[in-house]
């Protein structure tokens, strides 16, 4: 009895140590995790720019300014048709190689007025090619559309809420004379320009990209009754805007080559029309562009698809435009020699043809072909330099008397007496606007990177060369000090800031967050360095990289974190990360056959075998037998040998799906396209692996023989139950997707589909989970000698893996639903690459090596540019938010778009406690060494993600002034910084807080209760 | 450098594959050390020079890169590179083995299967699957001939020897690291599939040939 009492005694008391050192070792990682942040706000606060907004508006009107200004217009209908690509309106021989019936030559009139008239020298329409200002994304190009000015890169992250403009733009102006402005379209416009617009406007949701026709319906009929059908006295409108979306959501949904872009196409042609039949003498219709599209049908990004527009202006009236040498208008190549003008140009060009004030930030300058005459463009010029000289002198862009002041000062000199001067003024202020608000804060960014490399120094130190056992010693100092230290560095910062009265360098937010941050790296250095000597730190440090396996791990990284170098490099990231995979499976495969001897890698013997010994080599070889290390047997090094060429193969396989980024050019064919995915082959291999995946995952747990209790519900039935589901939803997709007229709208059925599935594997599994689905089973068997019954408990070796596993599979299943059919071929092949990496870390006995999270970071990269993604804007498949929601809805869209981006990362994430707990028998680590080692490996893994986004932090700053620097760099470090927060969350509070404790409480409760 | 290192290590131990060895000479076992049964002289007379002609030919006489050509020159360069220096450099026992005609031809032959999963193992390296698959082949047959030498005295002694894996490990070094090139934007006409590789595998056969018998 005695004895019973001391065991639960003990339990208790072990149990206890285990909550507390649980709760202890996530407060520790949630507060890295807290400075990793702060470093990544820091840097981006300093790196991405932000264009100061001036008020101030310009009251001005043309015809105020000059007396012999005259108004041409008193009317304007704009119609914008989203991603209207220059190629889409000019006619294209069908005998040139570029040619494609799906979007070529449907939308005709605007060319065939132009050149009509053009021919009967009436002069009524001009058809321009546009330049948009990258990025390309509707919110951005809307406001410089209507400010003139050059919107930066950080506003590409507001496109889902975009608020009022405050900015001096053509709508404000245009309802300060109080001109009623009628409004009807992508609801954009809506939340920018709401308080401008007349109360009778209809604006339409607008980013629900699978919605082909709600919105152009919908202005189409808005038209009809205010435009079309309406008597000319009847108007009440002084301005109709539309703006249509269907052809750029085509573009989305289908890529430009799809049928159904030839009848949107038509459909905007015919409507063109009309709208040119309907409007009277001195109505002006402006149609046009934002933007383009790449060749996915995607936007965001600045290559030459996705900038050049259209630009179309049109009057009744004859003889108001002039148009330059006609072998401006050259169509051959795809317009490619075609006259062009910068999108902002259109600012000062609307203002001056309809009598308003030139907006105050106007960097534009009015297009040649507005005025009929030189009288008339000096006139036209001279407003527009007065405004841009305004703007130059309020904005205090440029210091006075510098150099590049008096430059300016005498162009403007000499462009009051010689208007042709005038243009290359204007040219000179927009390049040096645009290089002024690439100005980067300095102080911020170093401090973002020294922050981060802190934190990197504090993860290696914690988790690899501080002994974990120390370490759990360690954290109950560590927690109160770091939130001590915290309190300390905000009270002195902030006192010192009240002293002085003045802060430097930042506000007090950002000083607040930097004190936690100093906080933090206080609280982790001085228990550390307390203890330990920075000597024998770095001792350490060389100490655990002198085996061959972790060498391999560094290496690995160290290439890995050298790709941001050159812009090539990163191009290619996706063909070369799946490189090094296959780079370690192959000396994985070299060591399974060949059975090299080295240095055993089992950390007992580190540091012991001296190559330089030979006397004690045969002790050393029987010492190396006889511990569970290498050599390995023979069927073990056959298994090895068959997991290394899963790994191979899978990851080869994998890596032909590619989206290709647009630099890959003609050296990447793209097979992750629309056509693949819902091509009839595709469903096939989903089926096919339906089928063989669960089995394959099967054959994994029959080996450990826990294929017992929970994992043949789950793995046979729920898993099954729902890949069956899944492949039914893109099934579905498919089919809608090959109709060529959907008559059974199969919105509501998918919606509930996926609604059901994400709650089963989200809510449902994942409960389930939580109340411990043990994979055991006990097997009784009679002795025949003898009267007593010998139990034997199934799959008690794999207890803890077999469980954590399951868990695995409800994230991939969530996952699964937000990933479209090619890249779910990725994911299954993603779940045998993760199964055969930790078999073959397991075999190695590498469970506490660098190489088994290393190796799975890279699997995590591989596949995340292998279903579908690439680091870059367009490339973010926004319409998956589409796929548990039809509009717009927090948080659902966002879920799926972060599941969907991120699957990878988060499967990864999760299995690198995998890593510790896969076929590891609980009689032999005590829980607490386990939740140490399961810390260790994720904090191996946040190394990984750590260094890379390290690297990138640096290289993105040398190459700042790089011509691609917004194109390839800086998608790449925010890439890195998203990956790094989102392993950072999914490790620390799902993997460590979450799971491994659930699981390990619940077994230890299962036997030492 | 992991496959430096590897090299490091095996200095103590030689025979990874031939235990049998290994256990019966117990007693020689210093000996054995420095003169194992199978081992190449460690001399000059090893160095491939004709290697660095033939790159030299290859990079800057011919203007085409002609890979096929390169190849005709490659493989009775190789026989005759086996007869006079590598052979003669071989010492099987304590003896040095007179070259055997048959075998030459034998291993000839033999190399040519080698292709098939050296093959394999380009396009497993990220190679195209189906399109240039007479360039990723041109490429396994340089490879493969490079290594021929070590094909030969491998059939020599019977398979039993490990010493001829690091001759394949330097090719296959070279040519992993020489891919570093490819992705690089320089527009160069040697950027193209498979030249970068197999410069790169020649001048890890050259490294090979040259320091192995030293390790």
């Amino acid at each position: 009895m005695n004895g019973l009492e001391d065991e639960k005694f003990l339990y208790k008391l072990r149990f206890q140590k285990f909550s507390e050192s649980h709760t202890l070792y996530v407060l520790f990682l949630s507060l890295i995790a807290i400075l990793q942040f702060i470093s990544i706000a820091f840097f981006c606060k300093g790196f991405l720019l932000t264009r100061n907004v001036l008020d101030n508006v310009n009251n001005l009107n043309p015809s105020d300014l000059n007396q012999d200004y005259t108004k041409k217009f008193d009317k304007a209908v704009i119609l914008i048709i989203d991603a209207l690509r220059f190629d889409f309106v000019i006619p294209v021989n069908s005998t040139d190689p570029l040619h494609n019936q799906n979007y070529h030559n449907n939308i005709i009139t605007l060319y065939d007025q132009f050149i009509s008239q053009n021919n009967n020298k009436d002069h009524s329409s001009i058809l321009l090619k546009f330049i948009a200002d990258p990025p390309t994304t509707t919110l951005q190009r809307l406001k410089g559309l209507t400010t003139g000015s050059l919107p930066t890169f950080i506003d590409a992250g507001t496109n889902f809420d975009g608020s009022v403009i405050e900015e001096d733009n053509l709508i404000k102006q245009l309802y300060l004379k109080n001109e009623e402005i009628y409004f009807v379209g992508d609801d954009t416009w809506d939340s920018l320009f709401n308080p401008f617009l007349s109360n009778h406007s209809k604006p339409f949701e607008s980013l629900n990209v699978w919605d082909l026709d709600t919105v152009d319906n919908g202005v189409i009929s808005y038209f009809n009754d205010h435009l079309i059908n309406q008597k000319t006295n009847d108007k009440k409108w002084d301005i109709l805007i539309g703006h249509m979306l269907g052809v750029d959501h085509v573009g989305h949904k289908y890529g430009p080559n799809h049928f159904t872009m030839r009848e949107k196409q038509l459909q905007v042609n015919n409507f063109i029309n009309d709208i040119i039949e309907s409007i009277d003498d001195d109505t002006l219709l402006v149609i046009m562009g934002d933007h383009g599209m790449d060749h996915t049908g995607n936007h965001g990004g600045d290559s030459k698809d996705e900038l050049e527009s259209t630009l179309f202006m049109y009057s009744k009236k004859t003889d108001v435009w002039e148009l330059g040498d006609p072998n401006n208008y050259n169509i051959e190549n795809s317009g490619d020699n075609y006259r062009s003008v910068n999108q902002i140009d259109l600012v000062p060009t609307l203002s001056l043809l309809l009598d308003v004030p030139i907006p105050f930030n106007n960097l534009g300058w009015p297009i040649n072909e507005i005025s009929k005459n030189q009288n008339e463009r000096n006139i036209f010029e001279q407003l527009t330099l007065k405004q841009l000289k305004n703007y130059q002198e309020v904005s205090g862009l440029v210091v006075n008397n510098t150099e590049k002041y008096f430059h300016l000062e005498q162009l403007y000199q000499d462009s009051l007496i010689d208007s042709s001067k005038a243009t290359i003024f204007q040219n000179d202020l927009l390049e040096l606007c645009k290089d002024l608000w690439a100005r980067f804060d300095y102080i911020s960014i170093t401090t973002g990177i020294i922050f981060l490399t802190f934190s990197l120094i504090i993860l290696i130190l914690t988790t690899k060369l501080i002994p974990s056992i120390v370490v759990s010693q360690l954290v109950p100092s560590f927690v109160p000090l770091i939130f001590i230290m915290i309190l300390v560095s905000n009270l002195c910062i902030h006192s010192l800031n009240y002293v002085f009265q003045y802060s430097f360098f930042y506000d007090d937010f950002w000083w607040s967050l930097f004190a936690t941050a100093l906080g933090i790296v206080i609280g982790c250095f001085v228990p550390i360095l307390d203890r330990y000597t920075i000597k024998w730190l770095i001792f350490r440090f060389f100490g655990e990289l002198s085996d061959y396996w972790s060498r391999v791990g560094a290496f690995f990284l160290i290439l890995h974190a050298l790709l941001f170098t050159s812009n090539s490099f990163t191009i290619w990231e996706d063909k070369i990360v799946g490189y090094f995979v296959i780079s370690i499976a192959i000396l994985t495969l070299y060591e399974f056959t060949f059975v090299p001897k080295r240095q055993s890698t089992s950390a007992l013997l580190t540091g012991v075998v001296n190559e330089d010994e030979s006397e004690e080599d045969a002790n050393n070889i029987q010492l190396i037998k006889e511990s569970d290390s290498l050599p390995l047997s023979k069927g073990s090094r056959l298994l090895g040998v068959y997991y290394s060429i899963v790994l191979i193969v899978c990851t080869r396989l994998a890596s032909t799906i590619t989206i290709c980024r647009e630099e890959q050019g003609d050296y990447c064919i793209p097979t992750f396209t629309t056509k693949n995915n819902y091509s009839q082959l595709t469903l096939c291999v989903s089926l096919v692996l339906m089928l063989l995946t669960p089995s394959s995952i099967k054959g994994y747990y029959k080996l450990t023989s826990s294929f017992q209790g929970a994992a043949p519900i789950w793995i046979s039935y729920f898993l099954r139950f729902f890949l069956l589901m899944n492949a039914g939803y893109w099934g579905l997709t498919t089919i809608e997707n090959m109709l060529e007229n959907p008559e059974l709208d199969l919105l509501f059925v998918k919606l509930t589909l996926a609604r059901t599935l994400l709650g089963f594997s989200l809510i449902a599994l994942n409960v389930g989970w939580f109340m411990g689905p043990l994979c055991i089973d006990v097997q009784i068997d009679q002795k025949i000698d003898s009267s007593e019954n010998q139990a034997t408990i199934m799959g008690y070796n794999n207890i803890y893996g077999s469980q954590y596993f399951l868990f695995i599979l409800n994230l991939f299943m969530c996952i699964m639903i937000f990933n479209k059919p090619m890249a779910q071929i990725s994911l299954y092949l993603m779940l045998n690459q993760i199964l055969a990496v930790i078999e073959i870390i397991d075999l190695f006995k590498l469970k506490e090596n660098i190489i088994g999270p290393f190796t799975l970071s890279l699997i995590s990269y591989q596949q995340f540019f292998s279903t579908g993604h690439e680091a870059t804007i367009p490339s973010v498949q926004w319409d998956v938010g589409f796929i548990i929601t039809d509009r717009i809805t927090f948080p659902f869209t966002h879920i799926g778009i972060f599941l969907n981006t991120f699957g990878p990362h988060i499967l990864v994430s999760l299995s690198v406690g995998l890593l510790t707990l896969w076929r590891q028998s609980p009689a032999i680590l005590k829980p607490q060494t386990l939740l140490g080692r399961i810390v260790s490996n994720g904090g191996c893994l946040l190394i990984y993600n750590t260094v890379l986004c390290l690297s990138s932090f640096v290289w993105v700053t040398h190459f700042r002034r790089h011509l691609m620097v917004w194109k390839i760099f800086c998608p790449r470090f925010l890439f890195a910084c998203l990956s790094l927060i989102s392993t950072q969350l999914f490790v620390t509070l799902i993997t460590i807080a979450f799971a491994s404790g659930t699981l390990i409480r619940q077994i230890n409760k299962l036997f030492w209760a | 450098m992991p496959v430096k290192k590897r090299a490091n290590v095996k200095k103590s131990v030689t025979f990874s594959d031939d235990t049998t060895l290994s256990h019966h000479n117990t007693k020689k076992k210093n000996i054995d050390h420095d003169h194992p049964p199978v081992f190449v002289r460690k001399t000059i007379r090893t160095v491939p020079w004709h290697i660095i002609g033939l790159l030299y030919y290859y990079i800057y006489l011919s203007d085409d890169y002609d890979t096929m050509r390169l190849l005709y020159l490659l493989i009775p360069s190789q026989v005759l590179y086996l007869v006079f220096q590598f052979n003669s450099a071989t010492i099987y026992g304590n003896k040095i083995l007179k070259i055997n005609y048959t075998l030459i031809l034998i291993s000839l032959s033999a190399t040519i299967l080698l292709t098939v999963p050296t093959l394999l193992m380009i396009i497993v390296f990220g190679a195209p699957l189906v399109e240039k698959l007479r360039e990723s082949w041109l490429l396994a047959l340089h490879a493969c001939y490079l290594a021929y030498p070590a094909v030969y005295s491998l059939f020599n002694c019977d398979f039993k020897v490990g010493i001829w894996k690091i001759y394949f490990i330097f090719i296959v070094l070279g040519g992993w690291i020489s891919c570093v090139v490819i992705p690089l934007d320089w527009d160069r006409e040697w950027q193209a599939w498979p030249i970068p590789v197999i410069v790169g595998s020649y001048l890890g056969a050259f490294v090979g040939y040259s320091i192995s018998a030293f390790t």
